[in-house]
């Protein structure tokens, strides 16, 4: 990493922060691959496709957020909004049928929201007085 | 998805053809435009039926209106006991379509010809005038008629909010260690004079102060648990009341109950003790003639029916267990003495008594597990019938059993003869046992108010037929039934559809699936796409599962309806859940190791849903029901919300008056686990409900452990009480001391998943108010 004349500008993220932001990848990109082969599944048996598409998303955004790059939020946040609007166009405001649709998407979308400070690249400002 | 009942019809409408439920087997033949010109339903039109829409499947044909049958060819005894047809076999393999004339033309036919044998008959000639309810509740449903409605007032939807506990009753009856799991007490309590009566669950017989609570005598049977059959369950209690007697005499009025391990048991009202004269010391053995004793297999769960005298009852036979299962034999027994006034086989019409010795009733038949009623008048008794033994295979099955099974039979005490029968579904394999005490009312058609018999059933029908013919008075229309599975050449070509009123049971897609999360959706999905799914009637299938909707625990079940005949009104709850099932092949369930209950007691008791895996013995599949169709681990279910409404139904023409989901959310929730959301969302309900005359209807039955007021006006919860068991029970209403009273029974239920008590509860306003 220290080779990249771009990253070593920026400020790192706390390892907290970096560890977190890769196990909440890790669980997308379980999530993702569960709804990738299961999406494969039902729509080979002229199923939605919809379990297709969203699993995809989640991978791409877990190996985004792998790389703690802030691109793996804008995906989730993608992926989230097509959810609410496909959940919509399928059962539109029947609030019990859109529970298992939007409830746990969106538990996932806080939580890849609190990643963000930690993706946020600000350019580095040498530590003057720190003595690290 | 509630209000869709409309929406249902026309779905349901979407898969009819002509084909009128009777003389219509041969929907294609030269009588179609005959039958056309007879048409009662404005929504009936000008599409004749044709080859065409009769070969399209159920969901191409969602445009093609339905021809309704003729009221007249659907169930027309006049007509039906001078044809030939009647005998004809319902289900020869080889003319399936023949079958269907033979199965919904009632006959009267064939009691014509058995009356001549009848033996002299120990029932009274003359019919009693029978106490109606009001202050007292004297029969399981009410009044005789079995209407669950109160003409008490105290209690209206503008005071109903005072409404606070009485008085609580225990029975003292719970589970032990040896029954844990198995309690589905279910009861609902009679009330005559001061007194309330009932059953537990282990039906021991308690009688009880209807002001205070306050124990008067207790008679306990002592039934084994091993006699438990599915649940231990005791849903009522009967009285009679001798003519003959003397007010003081000993067993002048008795108290009657159906046990577990099958024996009707007669004691004094007044003390509890025994009936000297009622069979051995009060109880009359109903193994007699049913063959080698297998506790649990055949046992008494519903209140039997005294007419004229005699005291019917049928039985519940534990489902899915052997094709050589007990005899679904209807006995009629002397109030008075206990003794057997006539049997009625269907399998072996001619044998009225006691089979010779070494010999049983005709094994296998369908059944009655619930309550019957009574017509004092007419002298007959209806008989909701359930399935033949096995539930999910019919290939062995006889004429006769195909002819009666899941059928209302009209009997005439008086000779222990059929009268008339009307079938709700042919070659039934789905576990379509008619389950609700039907209730009978005089139903206003053409300005004139004609006794009938309202007949709700699993699958969501109800039906408004003619007491004394059998006749629907509304036209019974037909469905094109699915084909398939491993049965499909002996699957009825139709089956009938009401044409009076349809429970809610829209037909099943991809979108309802429902789960916790995305990936149970998912899950569920594919599971509805694996599955096999042609709607209504979806043949049985073993190389993958089908979806049976609704599933055996309704539309309407035991619960059954309450009719308001003052206002017009029928109230119905309903379950709204599928199951998820499949055949097994023999080979699976003996690794599965199935076995049937008289091999293993206790591999085959047990808190399992019903058909979680039963043997089916002697047929060549064994059946899997994932009751509910629910997600494994989770337990959440496949399907979304709702899982239970109510409905309020005119009664003079079978329109929705208001629907709405019964139960909250709030004891609901992923992993069992209790969500405490008050959200209304519908749950699976099993009990019916009350209806008075003040305007309410009183309901416990969802799985919320709420009891509820309903505004019969608005469909509108008024006033909720929270039980502190599940509140799967009847309730009843009665005044004492000038008082109105409710009582529910919060007794739980084990395949309800709701909390087992013993508590029985009265609700009444402050005094003064």
């Amino acid at each position: 990493m220290t080779h990249d004349p771009h990253i070593h500008v920026y400020r790192k993220p706390s390892p907290v922060a970096k560890w977190a932001t890769i196990v909440l990848g890790a669980v997308l990109a379980l999530c993702g691959a569960i709804l990738l082969i299961g999406g494969i599944w039902l729509a080979s048996l002229g199923g939605s496709w919809y379990y297709v598409v969203a699993g995809i998303g989640l991978l791409l955004s877990a190996y985004f957020l792998f790389r703690l790059s802030i691109t793996g939020v804008w995906i989730y946040a993608a992926v989230w909004c097509g959810t609410v609007l496909w959940a919509f166009w399928e059962v539109g405001t029947d609030w019990w049928a859109q529970v298992p649709r939007i409830i746990a998407p969106t538990v996932l979308l806080v939580l890849v929201l609190l990643t963000i400070p930690a993706l946020i690249r600000r350019p580095y400002q040498p530590p003057a007085e720190t003595t690290l | 998805m509630l209000p869709l009942s409309n929406i249902s019809r026309i779905l349901i409408a979407g898969t009819l053809f002509v084909g009128a439920a009777a003389g219509a087997a041969k929907s294609q033949t030269p009588e179609q435009p005959q039958s056309q010109t007879q048409m009662q339903e404005s929504e009936a039109p000008a599409t004749p039926s044709s080859p065409d829409s009769a070969e399209m499947r159920p969901d191409e044909t969602a445009d093609t209106p339905p021809v309704p049958a003729p009221t007249s060819d659907v169930v027309d005894p006049a007509s039906g006991d001078t044809t030939t047809e009647d005998a004809t076999p319902p289900t020869d393999a080889a003319a399936p379509e023949a079958s269907e004339t033979g199965t919904e033309q009632q006959d009267a036919s064939d009691t014509q010809s058995e009356e001549t044998s009848a033996p002299q008959s120990l029932a009274r000639s003359a019919p009693a005038t029978l106490p109606e309810a009001g202050a007292d509740w004297p029969f399981y449903g009410g009044g005789p008629g079995a209407t669950r409605y109160s003409p008490l007032d105290q209690i209206t939807p503008d005071n109903v909010s005072k409404l606070k506990r009485a008085f609580v009753y225990r029975t003292g009856d719970m589970p032990t260690k040896e029954t844990k799991g198995k309690y589905s007490p279910e009861n609902t309590p009679l009330k005559i004079g001061g007194t309330l009566y009932m059953c537990t669950a282990m039906n021991k017989m308690v009688a009880f102060d209807a002001a205070t609570g306050k124990e008067t005598w207790r008679y306990d049977p002592k039934v084994s648990p091993d006699a438990i059959p599915y649940g231990a369950s005791c849903r009522g209690v009967s009285a009679y009341t001798n003519p003959d007697a003397a007010e003081g005499d000993a067993c002048a009025t008795r108290i009657i109950e159906g046990t577990l391990d099958a024996r009707l048991i007669a004691v004094d009202a007044r003390t509890g003790e025994p009936c000297e004269d009622f069979g051995e010391n009060g109880s009359v053995d109903l193994w007699a003639g049913i063959g080698e004793k297998v506790p649990g297999w055949y046992a008494v769960t519903a209140p039997p029916a005294i007419v004229r005298g005699i005291v019917v009852t049928g039985a519940q036979v534990k489902d899915g267990q052997a094709e050589n299962a007990p005899s679904g034999v209807i006995r009629g027994y002397d109030a008075v003495t206990g003794e057997l006034a006539w049997a009625w086989d269907l399998g072996n019409p001619e044998l009225t008594g006691l089979p010779p010795e070494g010999e049983t009733y005709t094994r296998g038949t369908p059944n009655m597990w619930t309550a019957p009623v009574g017509d004092e008048e007419l002298g007959y008794v209806y008989l909701p019938l359930g399935n033949s033994a096995v539930d999910y295979y019919g290939g062995n099955r006889s004429d006769a059993e195909n002819e009666y099974a899941t059928s209302l039979v009209a009997l005439d005490v008086t000779t222990g003869k059929p009268v008339w029968h009307f079938q709700t579904v042919h070659y039934d394999l789905w576990d379509y046992d008619l389950g609700s005490q039907p209730t009978l009312v005089d139903v206003p058609v053409g300005g004139e108010k004609v006794p009938a018999v309202i007949l709700p059933s699993k699958q969501g029908d109800i039906y408004v037929l003619n007491r004394k013919t059998g006749d629907s008075l509304f036209p019974v229309k037909a469905m094109k039934a699915p084909k398939g599975g491993v049965e499909t050449s002996s699957l009825a070509d139709t089956q009938p559809v009401s044409g009076y009123h349809v429970l809610p049971r829209e037909r099943l897609t991809e979108k309802d699936m429902w789960g916790f999360s995305p990936i149970d959706q998912l899950w569920c999905r594919i599971q509805y796409r694996q599955a096999t799914y042609d709607g209504l009637y979806t043949p049985p299938t073993v190389d993958k599962h089908w979806i049976q909707y609704p599933g055996y625990n309704g539309g309407s079940d035991w619960g059954s309806i309450a009719v308001d005949p003052k206002r017009g009104v029928i109230i119905a709850n309903y379950n709204h859940v599928p199951n998820h099932n499949r055949l097994l092949t023999r080979d699976e369930a003996d690794k599965r190791n199935l076995r049937p209950i008289y091999e293993d007691q206790e591999q085959s008791s047990g808190s399992n849903a019903e058909g979680d895996g039963d043997p089916q013995t002697g047929s060549p599949y064994a059946i899997e029901v994932n009751a509910g169709w629910r997600v494994p681990f989770t337990g959440v279910p496949c399907t979304k919300p709702p899982y239970g409404g109510i409905q309020a139904i005119d009664l003079a023409t079978g329109k929705t008056l208001w629907d709405e989901p019964i139960g909250t959310a709030r004891r609901n929730g992923p992993f069992g686990i209790s969500s405490m959301l008050p959200f209304k969302i519908g749950t699976p309900n099993n009990g019916g409900p009350v209806v008075t005359a003040g305007g309410l209807v009183f309901i416990g039955a969802a799985t919320d452990n709420l009891f509820r007021a309903i505004d019969i006006k608005t469909g509108k919860v008024v006033w909720s009480d929270v039980l502190p068991a599940g509140g799967q029970a009847n309730p009843i209403v009665y005044e004492q001391d000038g008082r109105e009273y409710v009582m529910i029974m919060a007794g739980g239920h084990h395949f309800m998943e709701t909390p087992i008590g013993d508590y029985v509860i009265a609700y009444a306003l402050p005094k003064g108010d």
